[in-house]
This record gives structure tokens, C-alpha cells and sequence, in this order.
């Protein structure tokens, strides 16, 4: 049988992943070393300072002339950065920078121009494809199976879903009350970017660090995949904005074997065998990358199928169409 | 079930949300109170509006070749948190106005590295000289703030002696309080919050 090109999404997402976190770790050595640059003193520099300096050198020397400057192209963090000189911006941040400012300011708006388009067009993609956090939240995730797979008493609490709306919501109120930014405060993917800088840049890391890891233990003990299904309230901005993305992951009802391996690949705790997708989907195609008929796919759609029944592959399936075929033959 | 569920979720948030309200408003006005001594890099909005309007992104800090801006932690009250300023006896500005450029939401304003603007806009304090413990107004020729100082003649002149004066140009960026050989310096820069 052709199988589908769809299920190595999920290695291309990792790709994807490890080359954000690759470049968060990166660009503050890439900043030490301009410093260096600018100081014009090597021989002033620490062993260890040394180092990065040498080793930022052979990095660049065969793609830059001059580091100095050139280096510049690429800055900041997934909550805001600069790319190539396009500046682009998390939407929460423009969200976050309106309800404390209490008044819109556009050339920051547009920066998030583009991705809000890629987000009312595929949905969560950030949470699953760029976001640094499901980096760590998903080996996490892993590490919480191994656990498992151990005898570890790990609790799978659910919850309910909606509580990130109000995460989000008072979040707004409480930015607009203090005049101050605060979803930068618990909003983990904005906290790894800056934390990795003040660990490589600054002096260590700072309380931001204390949170995060206080999140991957709520994953780990209490619920999977929790802070992202629960708690994050970018994760929430981007459920709502694409609720009705056009691009979607669908089952095919003909080639659905009912292995239900898909709802065990899902971290976010999602019903794909039922057809249950919903806002919630990060498009992280684990479950394309499990199915082992390829009965799921990304499809043009505007609105999730409702449940289509048993996978017509499947057993279930079989006995329905048997039964039902001896009530026909009944009547006749 | 559902539905009492979120109920609870939203009046257990919104007590949270209210009892932490008052805090959240001290901290904010502590900070406008005690005016710890530090700088906010060039280019920033007064102190409220900037508060507003960071997001905490960092990339003033990465930007920075003199590596004079620092972050922050819950020192100076949780709306500070991660908030970009600098300690010119540390590492003093610059003017290379590389963070306003960088800055995405005009917390810190762009502003052109040229003379004229950087004078006209850019206001993080005003140096102030005390006359006791500068080495030059003691009769021991000095000058050494006057030689840091990036806007001779606009920000300060020197008087008989090599005496620091500081003139109504001066901006703030504290490479005078940087440079001076006195511990503790005898010219620092008083921070201007209200950026007027």
C-alpha cells in the first residue's frame, strides 16, 4: 500500500522544535561574543570567555564577514524577535501590551500580523510546532511514561479545558488594573527564551526557571500535558482564533481500524477515534505518525466531522454491517 | 457538571483576582514611591507608560554591545519583573540607541543616534557633582568625568581646575559616575522617572 508522506510530519516538527530551542540557546552566546567584539579586548577575556569567543568564531567565520553587525539580523525570543528585520511578535504579548497600556499601538500590532494569520489558518500550530516549552513539556511527557511504565503512582487528572479561557481572561482584567505586563510573568515560552539569556547573558537564572520547572512537575504528577491543556493562556488566545482553521487533522472513516492508537499517542488527551479534535488540536501530527492505517490526515475543512461511527476496518464496524444484513435478509 | 465546574473555576479565580488586586496596585505604587536608584535604558517612556508597555521580550539587553542593561528580578516589585535598567557604576549607557531601535512596542522610543535628537530626547537623569568629594573642587586636578563625558560642552564643561560642571544638555547616561576615580563617586546621575 502507498502510504502517506503525512506521517513523517511528526519528525519534521521535531526538527522544527529542536532548532527553535537550538537558536534560543544560541543567540545569547551570539550576543556575548558582539560584546566581545565591540570591546575589542581578547586579551582581557576570562579562559571560559575565551571560549565562547573562539568557538562563535569558527561558527560564523565561513557564513560572515562581519559578525559585529551581521549577527544583528537575528534577535530576541518566540514572545517577540527579530527576524531578518522582520520583527514578529507572540499575539498574547500585543494582547498582554494593549490590556496594561490601555491603548493600541500599531507598529507593534503588526508584528503580529503574520503569525495570527498562520494561526486563523492551522490553529495551535505554535504550541505544537515552534513553542520552546512543548520541547521540554513533551520529553517530559516521555519521562512521565517511563515513570509510569515503572510502577510510579502518576496521577492523569483531568480537568476542564475551559479554564485557560479564564486564565486568559483575567489575565486581560488584571493587566488593564496594574498597568503592567503580566501574562510575561507565567507564560512559559516567553519565560525559556528570557531565562536561557540571563543564564548564558546576564548572571544566571532568575525566578522564571523556579516556574517552569514547577510546571513540568505539575505534568509530571498531576496531569498530563496540564499546563498546556489547562493553564497556558497563549494556548488559549490561539484555541480561540483557530477554532475554525482551515487546515485539520481528520480521520477517514473507511481506513479507521478502531486500533485507538491515536488516542494514546495524544498528549493533549484528545478523542481522534471518535473524531473528537475540537479547538484544543496543536496539529503535532503524533497521531498521523502512529496510525498505522493512515486513516488520519490533514485535510481542507473548516469544521471537524462529527463522530462517523466505528472505523470500517474494524470489528465493531463488521458486526454492525453482519447484523444489520441479517435483519434485511430477516424482512425479505 | 460541566458548567458548575467552570462556575467554580470562575469564582475561585475571580476571589484570587480580587484579593490579590490591592497588592498588585501597592507594588506598582511602591515603585513609583521609593524610586530605587536605578536607570531605565535611553529612550524610555515615563515611568508608568514604560511599566505598560514592556513586555519583557529582553532584547534591549541583547542588543547591547556594552552589556550595560541588566534585568530586574522581584527587587523592585513584581510590575518590574524582567524590566530592562541599568546601574551606570556598573556599566554605564553608551547613546548607541540600539535598544530603541530593537524595542517593539515603543517602550523605549526610537530614537536616531545623532546629536541633536539624542539631546533632545533622551532624558534618564541628570548628573549632579558634590563638591566635597570631587578631587577637582578639593584643588586636586581631575577631570576624568569631563574626558567620559560623550556630550562635552552640551552636557558638561570644565572649570578652573578641571571642576565638573554639569550643563542642562547632560542626558543621564552616567559614564561620568562610571568613570570617576572617588568611591564613592562624586558625580552620579540622579534618575529622572518622569523622563521630563
Amino acid at each position: 500500500m502507498h502510504r502517506t508522506w503525512q506521517r513523517h510530519l511528526n519528525k519534521l516538527r521535531w526538527l522544527m522544535l529542536s532548532l527553535v530551542f537550538g537558536t534560543l540557546i544560541l543567540l545569547p552566546f551570539f550576543h556575548l561574543y558582539q560584546t566581545y567584539l565591540a570591546s575589542h579586548s581578547y586579551d582581557l577575556l576570562l579562559p571560559k570567555e575565551k571560549l565562547v569567543y573562539d568557538s562563535m568564531e569558527s561558527l560564523t567565520a565561513p557564513f560572515l564577514s562581519d559578525p559585529e553587525k551581521q549577527l544583528e539580523a537575528v534577535k530576541g525570543t518566540t514572545w517577540s524577535g527579530t527576524w531578518f528585520g522582520l520583527k514578529l511578535s507572540d499575539p498574547l504579548a500585543v494582547i498582554s501590551q494593549a490590556s496594561a497600556g490601555m491603548k493600541l499601538y500599531w507598529p507593534f500590532i503588526l508584528t503580529a500580523a503574520i503569525p495570527l494569520l498562520f494561526t486563523v489558518i492551522f490553529g495551535r500550530f505554535f504550541c505544537g510546532w515552534i513553542c520552546p516549552a512543548t520541547f521540554a513539556y513533551e520529553l517530559n511527557d516521555k519521562l512521565g511514561m517511563w515513570l509510569r511504565q515503572a510502577g510510579l503512582p502518576i496521577s492523569q487528572r483531568r480537568m476542564d479545558r475551559r479554564l485557560k479561557y479564564l486564565v486568559l481572561g483575567i489575565g486581560a482584567v488584571l493587566s488593564a488594573a496594574t498597568g503592567a505586563v503580566l501574562f510575561a510573568a507565567v507564560y512559559p515560552p516567553a519565560i525559556i527564551g528570557r531565562e536561557i539569556y540571563y543564564a548564558v547573558a546576564v548572571g544566571g537564572f532568575g525566578g522564571g526557571t523556579v516556574f517552569f520547572l514547577l510546571t513540568l512537575l505539575f505534568d509530571l504528577m498531576v496531569s498530563r500535558r496540564g499546563f498546556c491543556r489547562y493553564v497556558c493562556p497563549g494556548g488559549a488566545l490561539y484555541a480561540l482564533l483557530g477554532r475554525y482553521r482551515v487546515f485539520r487533522i481528520q480521520r477517514n472513516v473507511a481506513t479507521c481500524n478502531d486500533c485507538a492508537k491515536c488516542n494514546v499517542a495524544c498528549q493533549f488527551g484528545l478523542d481522534p477515534l471518535r473524531d473528537g479534535f475540537g479547538q484544543e488540536c496543536n496539529n503535532c501530527t503524533a497521531c498521523i505518525a502512529v496510525c498505522p492505517t493512515d486513516a488520519l490526515r490533514f485535510e481542507l475543512k473548516a469544521k471537524d466531522a462529527v463522530n462517523q461511527g466505528p472505523g470500517h476496518l474494524g470489528q465493531l464496524y463488521r458486526k454492525q454491517q453482519q447484523t444489520s444484513e441479517k435483519a434485511e435478509v430477516q424482512k425479505i | 457538571m460541566e458548567r458548575r465546574s467552570l462556575i467554580k473555576y470562575f469564582v475561585a479565580g475571580a476571589i484570587v483576582g480580587a484579593a490579590s488586586l490591592p497588592s498588585f496596585a501597592r507594588s506598582a505604587q511602591k515603585k513609583a514611591a521609593t524610586a530605587s536608584r536605578y536607570l531605565r535604558p535611553p529612550g524610555a517612556l515615563p515611568e508608568d507608560g514604560f511599566l505598560a508597555n514592556c513586555i519583557h521580550c529582553g532584547k534591549c539587553g541583547e542588543v547591547c554591545p556594552n552589556r550595560a542593561i541588566n534585568f530586574f528580578g522581584l527587587e523592585n516589585g513584581l510590575a518590574s519583573l524582567d524590566t530592562p535598567y541599568i546601574v551606570p557604576r556598573e556599566q554605564a549607557c553608551i547613546l548607541c540607541m540600539k535598544c530603541g531601535e530593537v524595542c517593539p512596542t515603543g517602550a523605549l522610543k526610537p530614537i536616531a543616534r545623532e546629536l541633536g535628537e539624542i539631546v533632545a530626547n533622551v532624558k534618564m537623569g541628570h548628573a549632579r557633582v558634590d563638591k566635597n568629594l570631587c578631587l577637582s573642587y578639593q584643588g586636586k586636578t581631575c577631570g576624568v568625568c569631563a574626558r567620559a563625558c560623550p556630550l562635552p560642552d552640551i552636557a558638561m564643561s570644565i572649570g578652573f581646575l578641571e571642576t565638573p560642571i554639569v550643563m542642562g544638555g547632560c542626558v543621564g547616561c552616567g559614564l561620568c559616575e562610571r568613570s570617576c576615580i572617588q568611591i564613592p563617586p562624586s558625580i552620579r546621575v540622579i534618575p529622572d522617572m518622569e523622563r521630563s
